[in-house]
């Protein structure tokens, strides 16, 4: 991989944050290539790793601001850039003293591991009930809230439609009782425009509230995988 | 180094560095430079750069270098408050751990 195809790859990988964020990271890295010069284009490529590592590194961070409150971003972001520092002394440490002891450190978390991941699937299957109703729960509750916004734009449009039809109906009166069909005509004019403001409030309302929604989820589902990328 | 370094103090050490340059000083510079006393890696230093930006204590401006824009940074008079406030807290800092390391005279 040359530069190019680190920037390109970079860039792509970057693709869900904000045109000027990807643009500054990407201009970022383009200026470090060049100021590094071409002799060391090779270090700076095994350096940083793959473009996968540095977008994660500059994802974490975005969305690690966009979506904590500052108290548990500051924690957060601090844990991640103390953890592999400590991990890396503690391996030096342990290559270091090379013995017996150091090696039987050093595996103990393995087996532990390998234990914490069965022990996690049995768990898993013995709840399994459970965990399917819960899960459904939880679907359902997001399902009704996504709905109860596409609701509420339906319900706004349909007081709209009343008020028109409400108004249609005062100007077939017309003929023949004027002063009831200018009652009519009224109320309706007046639906109309409530209908109408709740459209567009309730519209507005699902535009900030939904890609809000999606982007709580991803961001969500990203937490187990980026949380503690570097 | 076996010592972590902190967010709080890769900040102060980004500050102090940038801070160093009147006119303000480019991505890779300041990485080579922080890279001489605490060791990061070279991904580590953009998304500390671009939150001090964002959180007013960097500031950044292109200019002409080479035939192609260079972008700089430069301390505000913001992040210049914050890097005083943490050379003072290092201050304190060190004292109290010098103390302890030392025999507790120095506090």
């Amino acid at each position: 991989m040359n530069r190019e195809e680190f920037l390109a790859e970079l860039e792509r990988l970057l693709a869900d944050l904000p045109a000027d964020e990807r643009q500054a990271a990407v201009q970022y890295y383009a200026d470090y290539f060049a100021d590094a010069g071409e002799e060391k284009e090779a270090d700076v490529l095994r350096e940083l790793g793959s473009p996968e590592k540095t977008a994660g590194s500059i994802r974490a961070d975005y969305y690690g601001r966009e979506f904590c409150e500052s108290d548990f971003d500051r924690k957060e972001y601090m844990e991640r850039y103390g953890q592999p520092a400590g991990q890396d002394a503690q391996a030096s440490a342990d290559a270091s003293r090379g013995n017996g002891g150091g090696g039987e450190e050093r595996k103990k978390p393995w087996t532990s591991n390998g234990l914490k991941v069965l022990l996690i699937i049995l768990i898993a299957i013995v709840i399994w009930p459970v965990t399917l109703g819960i899960a459904t729960a939880v679907l359902g509750i997001a399902a009704s809230a996504v709905c109860l916004f596409a609701s509420l734009v339906i319900a706004a449009v349909c007081i709209l439609i009343a008020g028109g039809a409400v108004i249609l109906t005062g100007l077939i009166l017309f003929a023949a009782v004027p002063s009831a069909a200018l009652v009519v005509v009224g109320v309706g004019i007046l639906l109309a425009v409530l209908g109408l403001i709740a459209t567009v409030g309730t519209v507005k309302l699902c535009i900030i509230v939904y890609p809000a929604m999606i982007r709580g989820f991803v961001a969500l589902c990203r937490r187990p995988f980026y949380g503690k990328a570097v | 180094m076996i010592f972590n370094t902190g967010a709080a103090l890769l900040d102060a050490v980004v500050l102090a560095v940038v801070s160093g340059e009147d006119e303000g000083t480019y991505g890779y510079r300041i990485t080579q430079d922080v890279r001489r006393v605490i060791d990061v890696s070279e991904s580590t230093l953009y998304p500390v750069l671009r939150r001090l930006q964002k959180d007013e204590c960097l500031e950044v401006y292109d200019r002409q270098f080479d035939g192609r824009n260079r972008r700089y940074y430069k301390v505000t008079s913001r992040g210049m408050a914050q890097l005083n406030l943490y050379k003072s807290e290092w201050k304190v800092y060190t004292q109290k751990i010098n103390a302890i390391f030392e025999g507790g005279v120095t506090a």
